[in-house]
């Protein structure tokens, strides 16, 4: 509809509007304005158009005649507009048509003598004037018209491209809206994953530590047996030997401590308790991760050292979150050097104030390295170089240390060992 | 002569473990030594006699597996009872095939623990029995000549002597010198006692 409102702009004459009565009244079955588009001269039958031209005269004439009989006077400005509509409607060579029946049937009809094909001497130049008039009504409109022709074509086929590039515009948005739609929903699928891989790898985590938990608890357990069964040989015997089955009884004694100091510290670390930001001394922190994961580092012939500085600034984090960055850090550690045996397998976790009231902490193995194509993709979840990986410990650590408003990065050389190094900034800020 | 008093060796790298197993086997009157690790172990010198090795596991350098693959191969035969933590299939039965005597699991009771010692210094014992006398009788086999391990072999093999003398081309009355040299220097009382002696040399170097 918008397109019909438009070309009545183009017709601001009252021809256009006529017109379109007149089509209107030649096709009351069809909708008017579909059909103005197609009056176009070439797209009626040249039959019709010559009959339709020959009817507009033939009207014409007769309005003249008829109106002549009570008035006298012949009414032939009806050939004129019969030329206007033929040549609008039905083109040029109708109209021209029209020009010269309408001239003859003015010649004959009203141009005295009447009823003759000829013309008085006095009236040849009105007669003139009015076969003049007509050839440039004729030609006049039909010069307008197709001038409005090439106009419309120009703007429909203007239309039908932007309503081309419109649709193209549209399917492209909604592939767009779908691709955005498909990604927001892929997000949240992925954020769901990763929520459920943190936990994973947090039990995982936990699973792997259980060996080393076990080991822990056992290890102690073992002495006080041991001792314990001694003790009571010392004072079975027949003179039983009482400094010896105190000493064992002491031994015994010092096993269960270290046996229940053990489920403390692993009590600490598995506690659900919600993430809360408190005052953390980092040293801590590794000095209890160091002692959870001394065991695996043993059992792997690896000596861990720690290289701590003293008044350590203290930092603003949850300290379980912490401890599990540090370990995995550590058990990533260990796990670079399972398979070196050409030098030794040393561990240094280091703590160090630094620039810019920032605290860091440093890991450094002398394993196997990182190749340099690896480097990039260290931290994408997923990424493992372990058959037994999750691909998780990198990243939820970098993520923990983000979240505490830290830096997590690696360096590495192949086969001669990598540092693993995170920065938290200080719990006052920056120190003078 | 008087037998050498056994000793066990206790090797783990938990001090506490360590003195615990120490205790126990030392409340029963056994001459028990300490090591911290395997590589202390092996430094160490070890007095001849009966012994047995109770061993850890899961150590820091070399493991437990570790130190008794490098005894098997320098051929140093101990007996060696394990004592691990945790220990999973895979790893007893590697432990066993290589000839581990006994595979206890943390906390060890003491008896058992004083059962397996026992056991082990037994059969320790009866190992070195055997080689003692498996070395005699080496000793003895390779003082004979050549020519008269020759003829050893011939009269094991079941041949009279006319055959050996046939065999070796030479007169049926040397066989007999010979024969009588090698019975007397091998120490055999009969016939059949040569040839159990020979054939126990024979598995002992076949192995």
């Amino acid at each position: 509809m918008g397109s019909v409102r438009a070309r009545g702009d183009f017709r601001s004459s009252g021809e256009a509007i006529e017109a379109r009565s007149i089509k209107a009244a030649l096709h009351p079955e069809s909708p008017f304005e579909m059909h103005t588009i197609q009056a176009a001269p070439p797209k009626f039958g040249m039959l019709w158009r010559y009959t339709l031209a020959v009817a507009f005269v033939s009207i014409a004439l007769w309005l003249s005649l008829a109106l002549q009989a009570p008035f006298g006077n012949p009414f032939w400005f009806f050939f004129a507009i019969a030329v206007i509509l033929s040549t609008w409607f039905c083109g040029r060579g109708p109209g021209w048509v029209v020009v010269c029946v309408s001239c003859l049937a003015a010649l004959y009809f009203f141009i005295p003598p009447a009823h003759r094909l000829a013309v008085n001497e006095r009236d040849v130049p009105f007669f003139v004037t009015f076969v003049l008039c007509q050839m440039i009504a004729s030609w006049l409109i039909s010069w307008r018209r197709e001038t409005e022709d090439s106009l419309r074509r120009g703007r429909d086929e203007l239309e039908v491209r932007v309503a081309e590039r419109t649709a193209e515009l549209r399917s492209a948005n909604e592939a767009l809206l779908r691709q955005i739609e498909e990604q927001r929903r892929t997000e949240e699928a992925l954020q769901v994953a990763r929520a459920e891989l943190t936990r994973v790898a947090r039990i995982t985590t936990i699973g792997e530590l259980t060996a080393s938990i076990a080991h822990e608890v056992n290890q102690p357990l073992a002495a006080v047996v041991a001792n314990a069964d001694a003790c009571v040989a010392w004072l079975s015997h027949q003179h039983p030997n009482l400094a010896e089955a105190r000493a064992a009884a002491e031994r015994a004694t010092q096993g269960a401590t270290r046996a229940s100091e053990v489920i403390v510290r692993i009590r600490s670390l598995i506690n659900k308790a919600t993430p809360q930001k408190a005052r953390v001394q980092l040293n801590d922190v590794i000095r209890e991760t160091v002692a959870l994961t001394e065991g695996q580092a043993a059992r792997n012939g690896v000596s861990l050292v720690t290289e701590l500085e003293p008044d350590l600034p203290v930092v603003l984090g949850d300290s379980i979150q912490l401890q599990q960055v540090v370990l995995n850090l550590l058990m990533n550690g260990i796990e670079a050097m399972t398979s070196v045996n050409d030098k030794p397998r040393h561990l240094v976790i280091r703590s160090r104030s630094q620039d810019g009231g920032q605290v860091g902490v440093a890991v450094e193995d002398t394993g196997v390295g990182v190749k340099p194509e690896w480097m990039p993709r260290l931290f994408e979840p997923f990424f493992t170089t372990r058959s037994k990986g999750m691909g998780m410990g990198l990243p939820i650590s970098r993520s923990i240390v983000e979240a505490h408003g830290g830096k997590l990065w690696a360096e590495s050389t192949v086969s001669q060992g990598s540092t693993f190094q995170f920065t938290l900034p200080h719990a006052e800020g920056p120190r003078k | 002569m008087k037998e050498a008093e056994p000793i066990v060796f206790v090797i783990d790298d938990d001090r506490m473990v360590r003195e615990g197993l120490q205790g126990v086997l030392r409340s029963v009157g056994l001459r028990v030594e300490t090591f911290a690790s395997a590589q202390g172990f092996l430094a160490a010198k070890r007095p001849d006699g009966p012994s047995c090795l109770v061993l850890d596991v899961r150590m820091p350098g070399l493991s437990g597996l570790d130190l008794q693959q490098q005894l098997s191969e320098s051929n140093i035969d101990i007996p060696i009872i394990f004592v691990t933590g945790h220990g999973d299939i895979p790893m007893s039965v590697q432990a066993m095939k290589e000839g581990a005597h006994e595979f206890l699991t943390k906390p060890v009771r003491g008896q058992d623990l004083l059962d397996a010692v026992q056991k082990a210094i037994a059969s320790d014992r009866g190992v070195r029995k055997e080689r003692a006398e498996l070395d005699e009788i080496r000793a003895r086999f390779d003082s004979l000549t050549p020519r008269e391990k020759e003829v050893l072999e011939l009269v094991v093999a079941g041949l009279l002597n006319k055959q050996i003398a046939d065999e070796l081309g030479t007169s049926e009355l040397t066989v007999k010198t010979h024969r009588a040299h090698v019975m007397e220097k091998t120490k055999a009382d009969s016939l059949a006692h040569l040839v159990r002696m020979s054939e126990r040399l024979k598995t002992a170097l076949r192995k």
